[in-house]
């Protein structure tokens, strides 16, 4: 009985200290995103009376030209950003770990897109690639190009100029957790295949990608989610323009709840969101469970 | 039972006393009252932006001078998010807030929607208010025969110019009466230079406004009428100006986020079409010293053939009282005071056009230190017609997104005006038919 009691102090203090944390992530967030489950399947502009909306805010999405285009720009946009962030910040840590001249200098320069506010940066990388006075076009005409990208302005060019900023501003935050996993794989490797008289590229491919696919399975799962959920570069950049050409799902949730008040149709693309990040964070943990 | 399942119990329990703990804490923080001590009735009038507004003060100090029982207090919920902020606010049950500027109409409708004004049609009725004095805006506010907002402020499109550079290219200023085509010639004509010299004969900001609502100065169209054909030739114009260099490239001036006030300032365009709104900044950054331009007036809108010279473009911004509001005979009062005419000159005073207009509203306006001299810019104070730029229309949210999005694939000529125009109509009509 006095052990029993011992137990339930110790577990009364320690619900003390998540206490804090836990009514704060309840109220602000647990509770929300709950309500908006539900919501998906209401109608409601955020006053007037509920009503019961089935699945039809679902189907609707099916004819939902504004929705269709966020999807399919959404997908791009992650499909394109992903993998090159993926390989250009392994690139990186590979390089800048080996002992070269001006290491720091160079790691301090990769991972200051990182740091820098995004309002700024977003400011000069459109000033740079303005269509018609940029540094950037200036600099092709220059060099002989006749027919120079729109960049931003151009529906054909705004997804990849988009990808591109993305790419600059993350990959130096990914580069620096390839640097912790490369620092922890283990030196004795390297010597016992510097022994069997292997080269660089075999030593690249046979140690540092099997040492370091936690790491990858890790920055994999964080990118695929950030790329999902984009929206602050998009409308610091092309503010999802020109016409629906970057428009991303996020953007179009904010969209149908904010300027159409349609709330039901809103938590329904943000369900729809969630699915399809749990679907691919699921695949890749499935694939990393095979890989081991 | 087993460990799990205890387990279970107690996160249960805790979860719904901490729950239980935050509704409480919630409960108590919205008991407050907005009452003020010492017997004043406390007025709270939800704004926007006030270190950038001028008028919000004096209309208080002289409102609490005639009546020392009442103290006015502002809320400023921001400018870009002003509406979102508001029904927000008032959506959550805040009771709080009494008095409400609203800044649009789509604004408007969403809070009427929402049954969070109260309407004024008992009060308009009690007081006397004569509402023949804001020419028709209250009827455009008018939603199943209930007013709900006393029109406040009309801020209306003019075209502004730079007299300095008509001077120097010895050209002669735009008129009060002025067609399209008279409009096009003459920034046609007053383009001149390249580089830095570079002058730009006109120039359109970035919001479709600027170009598409050219279109329903012939009040044969409206921009929610789903059938969008009547745009072409304003489009077709502007597009050929920005071909042929008379105004600056939409994507530049979108990619750089340029400000229009800034390229009126420093003598780059010759001529800007702009709304009233823009009358007291530009007196006040002369004043300053801020500013390369020195010069300046005002004319009409151009207009088409058939259309009275003077027809506009308008925006209301009204003001409302909060259905939630414990105090609402107050807050009508104060409503009253700041639409009705004393409230307009005092608007007025400040260079901003109050939404009663008279004579001598509009010769406050005209007498302001730093504005134009000249007959011309006085006499485009008066308005013939004006439209409002967005209707009451319970799509007009949705709508506007479509809107938005096709001017901006137009503008930066990935879209043929045609194509553009036909994604507007079938997109926007399947919005109507939902």
């Amino acid at each position: 009985m006095a052990s029993n009691k011992t137990a339930l102090k110790k577990q009364l203090v320690a619900y003390s200290f998540i206490a804090p944390n836990f009514i704060g992530f309840a109220v602000f967030t647990l509770v929300p995103i709950i309500f908006a489950f539900v919501l998906a399947f209401l109608h409601w502009d955020g006053a007037n009376p509920i009503r019961w909306a089935g699945l039809s805010n679902f189907i609707a999405l099916f004819d939902d030209d504004q929705f269709k285009a966020a999807l399919k720009n959404t997908i791009v946009y992650t499909g394109g950003t992903v993998p090159l962030t993926l390989v250009g910040s392994l690139l990186l840590a590979v390089i800048l770990n080996k002992k070269i001249r001006g290491r720091n200098f160079f790691r301090t320069v990769s991972f200051f897109p990182y740091v820098a506010s995004l309002v700024a940066v977003a400011a000069v990388w459109n000033m740079m690639f303005n269509p018609t006075k940029g540094p950037v076009n200036m600099m092709l005409h220059s060099l002989g190009f006749k027919n120079v990208p729109g960049w931003a302005a151009d529906r054909h060019w705004a997804m990849p100029t988009v990808i591109f900023f993305s790419v600059w501003k993350y990959v130096g935050y990914y580069m620096i957790i390839y640097l912790a996993g490369l620092q922890s794989i283990s030196a004795e490797l390297y010597e016992a295949a510097d022994l069997d008289g292997a080269n660089g590229w075999q030593k690249f491919i046979s140690i540092t990608i099997p040492q370091l696919s936690a790491t990858t399975f890790f920055v994999l799962v964080m990118l695929t989610i950030q790329c999902f959920k984009v929206y602050d570069i998009v409308y610091m950049i092309t503010q999802g323009g020109p016409g629906t050409a970057t428009l991303v799902l996020v953007y179009d949730i904010y969209n149908k709840a904010f300027i159409s008040w349609r709330l039901g149709s809103a938590s329904a693309v943000a369900m729809v969101l969630f699915l399809l990040v749990m679907t691919v964070t699921l695949i890749q943990f499935k694939g990393e469970q095979r890989l081991r | 039972m087993d460990q799990k399942e205890v387990h279970m119990k107690k996160i249960a329990v805790f979860v719904l006393v901490s729950l239980l703990l935050c509704t409480g804490l919630f409960a108590q923080g919205t008991k407050e009252d907005a009452t003020a001590a010492g017997g004043k009735t406390t007025i709270k009038w939800a704004v926007w932006d006030i270190a950038a507004t001028t008028y919000y003060q004096p209309l208080i100090d002289a409102y609490e001078a005639r009546n020392p029982n009442v103290k006015i207090e502002m809320l400023d919920l921001g400018s870009a998010d002003f509406m979102t902020m508001l029904q927000t606010q008032l959506s959550g049950g805040d009771s709080t807030i009494d008095v409400v500027a609203i800044k649009d109409i789509p604004g408007y409708n969403n809070l009427v929607k929402r049954n969070l004004l109260m309407s004024l049609n008992d009060k308009v009725k009690s007081e006397g208010i004569d509402l023949s004095l804001y020419g028709g805006v209250p009827e455009a506010l008018t939603v199943n025969e209930n007013l709900y907002g006393l029109p406040f402020r009309n801020d209306f499109w003019v075209v502004f110019y730079n007299k300095d550079l008509f001077d120097r290219a010895g050209v002669s200023y735009p008129t009060n009466d002025m067609t399209f085509d008279e409009y096009d010639a003459l920034a046609r004509k007053m383009t001149s230079g390249s580089g830095a010299n570079k002058v730009y004969g006109a120039h359109y900001h970035i919001w479709r406004s600027a170009v598409q609502l050219f279109g329903i100065l012939d009040g044969k169209h409206t921009i929610v009428d789903g059938e969008y054909g009547f745009l072409k030739p304003y489009y077709e114009r502007v597009l050929a100006q920005q071909r042929d260099g008379i105004v600056q490239d939409y994507a530049t001036l979108k990619t750089s986020s340029t400000h229009y006030s800034g390229v009126f300032y420093n003598n780059s365009v010759a001529m800007m079409n702009m709304g009233s709104w823009f009358i007291p900044t530009v007196i006040k950054e002369i004043a300053a010293g801020k500013t390369e331009v020195k010069n300046w007036g005002i004319v009409k809108y151009p207009h088409a053939p058939g259309v009275a010279p003077g027809t506009t473009l308008g925006t209301i911004t009204s003001l409302g009282v909060s259905n939630a509001s414990k105090k609402k005979d107050a807050a009508f009062d104060f409503v009253k005071f700041v639409c009705g005419s004393e409230g307009a000159q005092i608007v007025a005073a400040t260079g901003t056009s109050p939404a009663l207009v008279n004579d001598q509203v509009a010769n406050v306006i005209a007498s302001l230190p730093g504005f134009p001299t000249d007959p011309a810019s006085k006499e485009a104070l008066h308005t013939a017609k004006s439209y409002i730029e967005m209707p009451l229309h319970e799509k007009a949210g949705e709508i506007e997104i479509v809107l938005n999005q096709v001017h901006d694939e137009i503008m930066t000529n990935n879209i043929s005006v045609d194509a553009g125009i036909a994604k507007m109509n079938d997109q926007i009509k399947k919005i109507l038919a939902q």
